[in-house]
């Protein structure tokens, strides 16, 4: 081909429309890949979820018959009591922790970025080994609660036999494992308050508790906000500690949605009555999500 | 760099010779490696994590590699071992040649299609060597006993074979139960509570109170022993009938009080520590972990514990629950798992299966003169005894849950077991009516 006939073939393809769909044949290949891993997915999770299965196939269409089954059956009503309960304690304990912490830690001395450091280090531990590591304080039968008591002369502790007790282990669990997390968020918002207000209040007389109260939480509150949705979305699929260190129970004191979502679907094989179950839980997560978003936005409004 | 750089020396004729020499030596000695690998036939096993399958892991697996068998054994834990082969087979992912399956399993993948058929392969389950109620347990649908809907009238078919013929049997401490095995559940308890008054033992019992699977399978040979049946021929719920009642009574009133005070927590860990470390007088378990009673390495009272037939109310009757191998349609080596299992269930190799020490699944495997271990020839009394396997249905997960659920949730109160029966009764008739097993 000669130099001179480029231009003139380009000339032919920008004819044919090749640059009205280059953008298109770019952004293919991503299209692509969403369609085949989010959406067909998702498509074919709600067609399940309409369906019937027997022996691992689907046998009948039963339309929103699963939907409306869920809210009849009193497994999945308890769970999904259990999971908010959970979800509510945990969240509140770690909340309150994590801020009281970051107030502690926002301020200067000798061996704070290792107290820091150190703080966040549940938090990158693997939930599985963290349920293995509580599965062994709690045990009753070797478990290190259960040898302190008797060192002391005591009984042996029974913390995963009994459901309101198992239920607070749990809880205990998840605080010990995220409070790092809001701990995290809430350092970093307090870092980048501005220090004036604090200043002019100092020169005030304002004490330390007025403070905290008139300045430091109004102007952490967004913050406050978006670490408790995103612990608050995470706590409603936990999943890997409740399956060690309780499997859901005593009885079902501890099927949070999830393990019950995964018994049914992979133990009991009820593949349509379990894709209901997801979808309706991830309905509720987002609506729960949208929810605080309209919160979010009202608070930075004021 | 300096002349003595060996990158820069010439190659001379020889260097070359020798080094083209060496290069046909090495490439004629690494062909020779995996054609050898090829000869032998891969069968890759997939098995849940179990004491019961040690002297088969130990003595059977370099058995095998010695007759041309390249095993690979994958084991999982046994909570996600059904999801994972389940999902394996039905997605016909190919990842295994073969499962060592637990038993009421079967009717879940027999029904779900996914199994070979082994009888048309060559296994032929009308072998009189075959242990009946073992060999009974490959068929789907099942020779005897109801049948769920759809398989009415289907013909029965092989799509298992026994593989390790475990089942319950009791464990007790002979310095407790100095007369040999207590015969009835009222000797355990009694004789049980005067070893603890002579500082013997803290506990007469010990058993599995976590909800779901270890509840049940605890609570089965008691509920046997009493002489509860679990479903009618038209799998109506027949366990909570009077004797289903007192058994659950028991279980949760006299055993949970004769029993350490965290049972309701337990699984097979914490019984098992219990036994062996010395605390409790009599346990009903699987042989897999019976057989650690006689490893110095794992009990702290070697040559105190025995073996007998579980005790009986009105009969003893123990549960049975076998390894049992199914080879799925999606094997990438499906021909090699069947001469494996054809070559494994052979007089000679049951021998030596009993030899090593495990429960075998052929009679001549029980007439072996020199077993591996003690509880072979109690295996065989509790099979003449009476053993039975749980019902043979898709759902009996599910049945299970629901079942330990209320069990526990007794278990934990002390009291309320023939309430506990009424309710999963309750539950397990809707989940089964919903499941067509009516209709």
């Amino acid at each position: 081909m000669t130099a001179s006939a480029l231009p003139i073939r380009r000339e032919r393809l920008q004819g044919a429309g090749l640059d009205a769909a280059l953008p298109y044949l770019l952004l293919a290949p991503a299209v692509l890949i969403v369609l085949a891993v989010l959406i067909y997915p998702l498509y074919d999770g709600l067609r399940a979820s309409t369906a019937f299965y027997r022996y691992g196939r689907p046998l009948r269409d039963v339309g929103l018959g699963n939907y409306l089954k869920l809210w009849s059956d009193p497994e999945f009503l308890n769970s999904l009591w259990v999971t908010v309960s959970f979800v509510t304690l945990s969240v509140a304990i770690e909340t309150v922790l994590g801020l009281l912490l970051a107030l502690f830690c926002a301020r200067e001395f000798r061996g704070i970025r290792l107290l820091r450091t150190v703080l966040i280090i549940p938090m990158v531990i693997t939930p599985v080994v963290v349920a293995i590591v509580f599965r062994l304080i709690y045990a009753s039968d070797a478990g290190m609660l259960t040898a302190f008591s008797e060192a002391l002369g005591g009984q042996p502790v029974q913390i995963l036999g009994n459901p309101l007790t198992a239920f607070s282990g749990l809880v205990a669990l998840d605080v010990w494992e995220w409070t790092p997390l809001l701990f995290l968020i809430i350092l970093a918002g307090l870092q980048s308050l501005p220090v004036e207000p604090f200043e002019a209040a100092r020169v005030d007389g304002a004490g330390a508790w007025r403070t905290f109260i008139d300045h430091t939480l109004p102007m952490l509150r967004p913050v406050l906000a978006v670490a408790i949705v995103l612990r608050t979305i995470d706590a409603f699929g936990t999943f890997d500690q409740v399956f060690v260190l309780t499997g859901g129970g005593p009885g079902q004191s501890t099927l949070l949605l999830s393990i019950f979502g995964y018994n049914t679907a992979f133990k009991f094989q009820e593949t349509g009555y379990a894709a209901a179950l997801f979808v309706t839980m991830g309905v509720l997560v987002l609506a729960l999500a949208l929810a605080a978003v309209r919160l979010l936005r009202r608070v930075e409004a004021t | 760099m300096t002349d003595n750089n060996p990158f820069q020396r010439p190659v001379s004729r020889r260097t070359l010779l020798q080094g083209s020499a060496g290069l046909a030596v090495a490439a004629a000695l690494g062909g020779t490696v995996p054609a050898k690998a090829a000869d032998a036939k891969k069968v890759i096993i997939g098995a849940f994590a179990d004491g019961g399958l040690t002297p088969f892991k130990d003595k059977i697996i370099p058995l095998a590699k010695s007759q041309g068998f390249d095993i690979t054994f994958l084991e999982d834990e046994y909570g996600v071992t059904l999801e994972k082969w389940f999902a394996d087979a039905q997605n016909k992912a190919g990842q295994y040649d073969l499962y060592l399956l637990d038993d009421p399993w079967v009717p879940q993948f027999g029904a779900a299609d996914v199994l070979e058929d082994l009888g048309a392969a060559g296994i032929d389950g009308s072998n009189s060597d075959w242990i009946g109620p073992l060999i009974d347990m490959g068929y789907w649908p099942p020779r005897q006993g109801p049948r769920v809907k759809g398989f009415e009238t289907a013909t029965p078919t092989l799509v298992t074979v026994p593989f390790v013929g475990d089942l319950q049997t009791l464990t007790y401490r002979n310095d407790v139960y100095t007369d040999g095995a207590p015969a009835t559940w009222d000797d355990v308890i009694a004789k049980g509570k005067a070893g603890v008054a002579a500082g013997k033992i803290k506990y007469p019992v010990v058993f599995r109170g976590v909800t779901g699977n270890p509840i049940v399978t605890s609570w089965y040979p008691v509920f046997l022993s009493f002489g509860g049946e679990f479903f009618d021929d038209k799998w109506n719920v027949t366990f909570n009938n009077d004797k289903g009642k007192a058994a659950a009574e028991f279980f949760v009133g006299t055993m949970k009080q004769n029993a350490p005070p965290g049972v309701v927590e337990f699984d097979s860990d914490q019984e098992g520590a219990a036994i062996l470390g010395g605390d409790a007088g009599a346990i009903i378990q699987y042989s897999g972990n019976a057989i650690k009673s006689d490893d110095p390495a794992q009990t702290k009272v070697p040559g105190k514990l025995d073996f007998g037939v579980v005790p009986k109310q009105e009969k003893a009757i123990a549960q049975l629950g076998i390894f049992i191998a199914g080879v799925p349609k999606s094997a990438p080596n499906k021909q090699n798992s069947i001469d494996f299992l054809k070559w494994y269930t052979s007089p000679d190799t049951q021998a030596k299966l009993a030899e090593a020490g495990s429960i075998p699944v052929t009679r001549s495997g029980f007439a072996v003169k020199d077993p591996g271990n003690r509880l072979i020839p109690v295996a065989l009394k509790q099979l003449d005894a009476g053993a039975l396997p749980r019902p043979r249905m898709p759902d009996w997960a599910k049945v299970e849950e629901l079942l330990g659920n209320e069990l526990n949730k007794a278990l934990q109160a002390g009291s309320g077991g023939g309430a506990a029966l009424d309710a999963a009764a309750k539950s397990v008739t809707a989940y089964l009516t919903q499941a067509g097993y009516y209709s």
